[in-house]
């Protein structure tokens, strides 16, 4: 009897999966192993359902041993919404792409954060399109190059890039929980994420959670300039920390309304 | 777990460090992080025919685990030499050893 090394996966992965569909270097494996260890953490692997999304998300399939259900652009958060509101004895995880939630979805966050629904939604956020080939996406970083602004995002032309969680924290009633975290600390991520699953267990509202990830293969970039533009440029925009807690008081603006429990 | 995996362990500095070179794609990430640099290309290849990587390239390894938490692909394993050893996991998960036979 040999003790052979073996990989080092959250317990929720399913092992016979990997290696998994992503691109080599890509931010989705990091964001699903800080997943799997919260879940793990929690302990709710039994009555956890994941939801994906159109886009690199839906590579995500067969990832864990888990009941997964995928649906169309950003509509990941409305069916699992509908699932938790007939056994509300099950966690539901949301996991999109910035694609699908900010852009072709954004109505479905929209309505979900201004509900308050019970919904853990994890949003990774790689500033393109990767899927489709790297086009310019609505978190694509002014002056950004990609397969439609070769000459680099015109924020005078296309705007700025969306701040998912500013804008779900804007929103939201009292209770939510919103954070933005990042593949450059993974502790963090994997903190991010396991508050959110709580707030979502203890019934106190939507938990929204964006993770800035890396996308080498469309950005042209090696590991170097990956991790410096995950680092430096992607924080500098995108401000890293949780922006909205359930423990913090009510503002004026919303009336206590508790979450639909059937 | 039902399906096994193949390492390739190297003793360097303070850990044994296991690499499964069926789940390495090759995309360096833990090279960059490497805090002694001790991280490079080996000449074996990987799952999607790209080199894998190996320790003994600087400073001797001080299994600091850095590399293991960063792969997107979970194919880096460093075990400390002395036995003790920090967990793991992020959450203090128990190590899971498969035997066979």
């Amino acid at each position: 009897m040999a003790i052979a090394a073996q990989p080092q996966m959250p317990r929720v992965w399913r092992a016979e999966t990997k290696p998994h569909k992503f691109c080599p270097g890509c931010g989705h494996g990091i964001v699903l192993k800080a997943l799997g260890e919260a879940i793990d953490a929690l302990d709710i692997q039994e009555r956890t359902i994941f939801g994906c999304d159109i886009g690199c998300s839906l590579l995500s399939w067969d990832f864990f041993n888990l009941d997964t259900v995928q649906t169309h652009h950003g509509r990941t958060t409305p069916v699992l919404v509908g699932i938790k509101r007939a056994r509300p004895e099950l966690v539901v995880v949301s996991y999109m792409g910035d694609g699908g939630a900010y852009a072709i979805g954004a109505q479905h966050l929209v309505s979900s954060a201004s509900r308050n629904d019970l919904v853990t939604i994890i949003v990774v956020n790689n500033t393109v399109y990767a899927m489709t080939g790297g086009q310019m996406a609505p978190t694509t970083l002014p002056g950004q190059k990609t397969e439609t602004t070769p000459y680099g995002r015109d924020a005078r032309l296309t705007g700025r890039p969306i701040l998912g969680p500013e804008l779900v924290a804007a929103i939201a009633p009292p209770g939510a929980y919103v954070a933005r975290g990042s593949i450059a600390n993974i502790v963090q991520l994997k903190n991010f994420i396991q508050k959110g699953l709580q707030n979502q267990l203890e019934g106190r509202g939507i938990a929204f959670i964006e993770a800035l990830s890396s996308c080498p293969t469309n950005w042209h970039t090696n590991a170097a300039a990956t991790w410096r533009f995950v680092e430096k440029e992607m924080t500098a925009y995108f401000p890293v920390g949780e922006l909205r807690t359930p423990e913090e008081k009510p503002s004026g603006r919303f009336q206590e309304v508790p979450p639909y429990e059937s | 777990m039902s399906v096994t995996f193949k390492a390739i362990t190297t003793e360097n500095g303070k850990g044994l460090f296991h690499l499964f070179p069926a789940l390495c794609k090759g995309c360096g990430l833990c090279i960059e992080k490497c805090p002694v640099d001790t991280i490079g290309w080996a000449k074996q290849l990987g799952a999607f025919g790209t080199p894998v990587v190996e320790p003994g390239h600087g400073k001797p390894c001080i299994a600091c685990k850095k590399c293991q938490l960063v792969c997107p692909d979970a194919a880096i394993w460093i075990e400390r030499r002395d036995g003790k050893g920090r967990d793991t996991s992020l959450t203090a998960a128990p190590e899971k050893h498969v035997q066979h036979k």
